[in-house]
């Protein structure tokens, strides 16, 4: 996702190219022909995005068991009345949110203490820590969790034998099967992927700050701390911002895959958030209309978070523009 | 900022700095190395701690290329790769130039319906995806795991921004000189914008080669699908056959990385500045 994508401001392209003296037909060709060249990318996203998402909807007032020869039953807006009374909604709901909050640190704190902490580091030994941080993020979910996995295993795994050594351990922790454990040990495989890349990402912000606001402060012998939390901070604002948003709307998205692979949403669905709830809906208990009620519901709601976002990243961007 | 007079206190600032960034490199790094080291030793070695495989084997390779159809799956993933990347850049040159050539009406809108599908998540959209996949016949198909997604959104977003900083003189220029305007497109601005283009292509064909939840949807015969789900079995299939799953897992991986060496740079640049989806 872009900067850009998420103003969905574009400046109005200047291309005044259409020359005046052409015949009407040429003209009524010129003026239908971007649309024909927008005409493959729009079609697509139409068809694949747009239409699907009226079609969730529309089954979200049906009763339906995704087999083609059974007849989608009207009920109006029972799914969603009975929304709050399925099973799994309440913990789901509850997990969400601690993985939205859990991978903060991994996507905001951590990457931005780096960022400030290692800027001004020489360029050559910069891009060899920047091609290795950002390793995870170009790594497949799936091969993560399989790695992640072994890593993680009780008995043979590697951490927890290094755990045992060090702590002395009466036994070793079962990452993915104890309740207590398992959705942190999906939380950090999610914020794992992540925290290069917020960190590289903090770090260009960094590099592309005015340093003359810090000359500055630093004439009006303003200390170290005070630089960061008065001219540093506010002037990465909006990048702030955008991880922030990033995080808070994909969070669950992202630990989606690992939820999958490692646990399924167990052990006793702990580690089960609202996007899995709409697979196994779907795809398990085969109840479309629950999982379409829901997955609108979710999906005004984040939009409506997303909104706010965007509101709040237009107040407070002012700095240095 | 302090090179002149390097104090003890500057260079104990500078060690904590990089102490800092090894931590985080090693806590990037190890999980892979560790997964590579594993697939190379010999079962008797896979349970022991060594950090390095002391008898190097391929034998876990060879166990991880019977155990699922990798040859297969792997042309699959390449073949679906491959022709998603070159129809997601198609699509997207072509609309990306008619929002930099032009000005007509309802383009903002429309960029915006682009720009705005960030926000509407795969699981929100699934079933009825799953419903028209399985109307055309295409579940356990190429064509169904490639057509959902011949146009990306984000690439018309990075492109839009590519173009936007060709020159426009120069476009004006071709057409005094007679091109059309599908002629200026490929003639004039393509063959200057190939490093751009090029860097988006590679975040499409990692993004696409690590894509796991349609092919999880679509095809049920792992003959079909791709690596990804291969994996996904192998994982699932459980038993205590960690060298061979360490091994199809760095197969599985090992594309990503082989591009990663080779075109770090632009990939960090590209995603760093197109975002994460």
């Amino acid at each position: 996702m872009s900067y850009e994508a998420v103003g969905t401001t574009r400046q109005a392209a200047g291309a005044k190219a259409q020359s005046k003296e052409r015949k009407p037909f040429l003209l009524r060709l010129g003026r239908i022909k971007p649309y024909l060249y927008l005409l493959p990318a729009l079609a697509s996203i139409g068809f694949w995005v747009y239409k699907p998402l009226i079609q969730t909807f529309q089954l979200s007032v049906y009763q339906w068991n995704l087999l083609p020869t059974s007849p989608k039953q009207y009920v109006g807006m029972k799914n969603f009345t009975n929304l709050t009374g399925l099973p799994e909604m309440g913990i789901a709901l509850w997990n969400t949110l601690i993985y939205t909050l859990g991978v903060i640190p991994f996507s905001l704190i951590i990457p931005l203490i780096i960022a400030i902490a290692t800027d001004n580091i020489s360029r050559k030994a910069s891009n060899l820590y920047r091609a290795l941080i950002f390793l995870p993020m170009i790594m497949a979910p799936v091969a993560v969790s399989s790695v992640w996995r072994w890593i993680m295993h009780p008995t043979n795994g590697i951490l927890n034998k290094a755990l045992t050594d060090w702590f002395h351990l009466s036994e070793p922790i079962r990452f993915f099967t104890d309740e207590r454990w398992a959705i942190w040990s999906i939380t950090f495989i999610t914020g794992w992927k992540l925290i290069g890349f917020s960190t590289l990402i903090f770090s260009a912000a960094m590099t592309g700050l005015n340093k003359e606001y810090i000359e500055a402060a630093k004439i009006d012998r303003a200390n170290r701390f005070q630089i960061i939390w008065h001219v540093i901070l506010p002037l990465l604002s909006p990048t702030i911002l955008f991880m922030a948003m990033m995080s808070t709307l994909f969070a669950s998205e992202w630990s989606f895959s690992y939820i999958n692979v490692l646990t399924q949403g167990g052990p006793f669905n702990t580690t089960t958030n609202i996007y899995y709830l709409l697979w196994t809906y779907g795809f398990q208990s085969f109840n479309i209309g629950s999982s379409s009620a829901a997955a609108v519901v979710f999906f005004l709601g984040f939009g409506a978070l997303a909104w706010l976002f965007l509101k709040l990243t237009k107040k407070l961007s002012f700095f240095d523009n | 900022m302090e090179k002149a007079g390097r104090s003890f206190g500057s260079f104990t600032a500078v060690t904590v700095k990089h102490c800092a960034l090894i931590a985080l490199v090693l806590l990037a790094v190890f999980p892979l190395y560790w997964m590579v080291v594993t697939s190379l030793k010999p079962e008797s070695e896979v349970f022991t701690s060594s950090l390095i495989p002391l008898h190097i084997t391929l034998d876990n390779y060879v166990q991880a290329w019977n155990a699922i159809p990798m040859g297969r799956m792997l042309t699959n993933s390449f073949v679906v790769a491959v022709i998603q990347t070159v129809m997601q850049l198609l699509t997207s040159i072509l609309a990306a130039y008619a929002f930099t050539r032009w000005e007509f009406r309802g383009s903002n809108l429309i960029y915006g319906l682009i720009a705005l599908t960030w926000l509407v998540p795969f699981q929100v959209i699934m079933i009825p995806n799953y419903v028209a996949i399985s109307g055309f016949g295409w579940r356990d198909q190429l064509a169904g795991l490639i057509i959902p997604n011949i146009a990306s959104a984000f690439a018309v977003l990075q492109l839009y921004n590519a173009f936007k900083s060709y020159p426009k003189p120069l476009i004006e220029a071709a057409r005094l000189d007679g091109a059309s305007d599908w002629g200026v497109l490929w003639r004039t601005i393509m063959p200057n914008l190939k490093a751009p283009i090029a860097s988006i292509g590679i975040l499409l064909f990692i993004t696409s080669w690590n894509d796991y939840f349609w092919p999880l949807l679509v095809t049920t015969k792992l003959d079909n699908s791709t690596v990804q789900k291969g994996l996904q079995m192998f994982i699932s299939s459980d038993g205590n056959m960690w060298g061979a799953l360490m091994a199809a897992t760095t197969i599985a991986s090992l594309p990503v990385l082989i591009i990663y060496l080779l075109l770090q740079r632009q990939i960090i640049d590209s995603f760093v500045k197109g975002g994460l989806k």
